[in-house]
């Protein structure tokens, strides 16, 4: 894996609330994540300094939010039924320009109503009522009543949860003495490549004091980015070397493998 | 040690795929067959997307019946004419395969159907490999020996447009080989099959063909179906992965020879039992994820990346 090490800071400094003087010093140690032969899924190190004071210690009253949102696409959502005793898939939803992959984590657990007031987030913030779906356009089909485009939605949600590509926690941001943050961020294996958008807020009484972001990119890479392209580019030829590849290993197993045997 | 997928898009373990075309690779190299009617379904459960499954699938069988096929030219043992007659029928039905093929991927049904096909086949192929085994060793122990028809009479030969097929010493209809042909070709364009196990039956019983012939015939003619089904497949539903089929293509060539090595030292039905209990085993595990009721009854699929 090639790591790119070129430490971005950002210093931030400025519009200080009278009463609380901090600011935030972020990084990240990659600004892109290649995927290569080797993939097998990266970690993503943001991190970060509340820069106050130095000699006192972090306010508790200030919290770290680092939020991750991939790349859009548009995704099939179908549900299976029961048909004479098999499970079948049924009823389908089409949600568009939903992100690929996205990550909230806090430095302690925030309401949802902070979240719903900053329009932060998307996973579902209450069990019931305050589903946000203005964000997706949505191609129902033949869902039509209320309960059950809620349950969609949720099932959208958990599907990404379980695929490891949605995530909501409130206890993955490491505070080393008191002024230091840093986060591993487990990016999967099964990501979409394309921009990342990082953005950091930093919440002061429960209110948004300030905000940076930063993107980084999910790239393929030497073989990986050669093989998919020329399969998108030239699909009869890459059909045609895959072909050629089969024959020459099929016939050349059997040609050393004859010889082998007479020896 | 993993490996990134570019097509299925996913890293997997590189000695887990190794193993796997190893193993499925023997098998085949020990009993004559293709072995995409293991390969694909074993494919699906490590967790590649069906379409993918299916596509690099046909991949490898091209690499597996040249194998094969060599040993059985060499010896003079493959009806050019037949395989060719096969293959009108079969590039139709490769065609239409792929076309439906698509068409279950773009409304979801896919897996299902795959589900469905396979299982089928798969019951199909152990009950009677098992039946057949049972009776040979049961045969073996009554120290019995089986005679066995040569030639089958039968509508086949009623058929307009004949044909004489020297080397098969047939005379007969073209109508029903590319019928047969036909129905191959969907199957091994849907399910990523060679489908050696259905070819060979229907050139024995419906054609009539000598027994020494059929297997480097079928094989022969398995080669360009398969050949077809890649390319239809590369360029219209995109899913050949080709790391993938390398991978799978150099462990189940070597698998291959290790079987055919294997299957002159050991006895035959025991072995053929055995791949029955295999057969029937992955059959039920694909009907138990039919029927029972899945933990997540909704599945997502990526329908298009927007940039």
């Amino acid at each position: 894996m090639i790591r790119q090490l070129s430490i971005l800071f950002y210093f931030l400094i400025g519009s200080l609330t009278p009463s609380i003087s901090i600011a935030l010093v972020i990084g990240s140690d990659q600004e892109e994540i290649y995927i290569d032969a080797n993939f097998s899924g990266e970690e993503l190190l943001v991190f970060g300094a509340f820069y106050s004071d130095p000699s006192q210690s972090r306010d508790s009253k200030s919290d770290i939010l680092i939020e991750v949102v991939g790349p859009l696409e548009d995704v099939a959502l179908r549900k299976k039924d029961s048909y004479f005793g098999f499970w079948l898939n049924s009823k389908s939803v089409t949600f568009r320009d939903v992100p690929g992959f996205y990550y909230l984590s806090s430095t302690s657990k925030l309401t949802n109503e902070f979240l719903a007031n900053n329009q932060i987030g998307l996973l579902e913030k209450k069990k019931s009522e305050m589903i946000d779906r203005s964000s997706l356009t949505t191609d129902w089909g033949s869902v039509m009543n209320e309960k059950e485009k809620k349950e969609f939605y949720s099932a959208l949600i958990r599907t990404k949860q379980n695929d490891s590509l949605y995530k909501q926690v409130s206890d993955e941001i490491e505070i080393i003495d008191g002024n230091l943050f840093r986060s591993y961020i487990d990016i999967p294996n099964t990501v979409p490549v394309g921009e990342y958008n990082v953005n950091l807020h930093l919440i002061i009484d429960n209110e948004v004091s300030q905000e940076y972001s930063y993107t980084f990119v999910v790239t393929r890479v030497g073989i990986e980015e050669a093989i998919y392209s020329f399969s998108k580019n030239y699909p009869f030829f890459y059909g045609l070397i895959s072909l050629i590849i089969a024959i020459i290993i099929g016939w050349s197993g059997a040609e050393i493998f004859k010889r082998f045997r007479k020896v | 040690m993993s490996i990134y997928l570019p097509i299925a898009e996913l890293s997997v373990n590189i000695f887990l795929l190794l193993s796997l075309g190893g193993v499925v690779g023997f098998l085949s190299g020990m009993f004559g067959l293709g072995g995409g009617f293991l390969m694909t379904p074993l494919l699906i459960f490590i967790g590649i997307p069906t379409n993918v499954a299916v596509a690099t699938s046909a991949n490898q069988i091209v690499a597996s019946s040249i194998s094969g096929t060599l040993g059985h030219w060499r010896q003079g043992l493959v009806d050019f004419k037949m395989g060719g007659v096969l293959l009108i029928g079969a590039f139709f039905g490769s065609i239409l395969g792929v076309w439906i093929f698509s068409k279950l991927v773009a409304n979801g049904q896919i897996d299902t159907v795959i589900s469905i096909l396979y299982f089928t086949l798969l019951t199909g192929i152990g009950l009677s490999m098992l039946i057949e085994s049972s009776k040979v060793i049961r045969d073996r122990i009554r120290r019995k020996s089986v005679k066995q028809k040569i030639h089958y009479h039968n509508w086949a030969h009623r058929l307009p447009f004949k044909v004489r097929f020297y080397k098969s010493k047939l005379y007969i209809s073209v109508i029903p080989p590319i019928i047969i042909g036909f129905v191959i070709g969907i199957l091994s364009a849907t399910m990523g099959i060679g489908g050696a196990f259905i070819l060979i039956p229907a050139m024995i019983y419906f054609l009539g063909m000598p027994t020494s012939k059929v297997i480097g015939t079928s094989l022969f003619q398995i080669i360009f179906i398969t050949a077809l089904v890649t390319i239809l497949h590369a360029t219209t539903t995109f899913a050949v992965d080709a790391v993938l089929a390398f991978f799978l293509i150099l462990s189940s060539v070597i698998g291959a020879q290790v079987g055919v090595l294997a299957a002159n030292k050991l006895r035959g039905e025991e072995i053929r039992a055995l791949l029955a209990i295999i057969v029937l085993g992955v059959a039920t595990k694909i009907a138990l994820d039919l029927l029972v009721e899945p933990n997540e009854i909704f599945n997502l699929s990526v329908i298009r990346l927007v940039f």
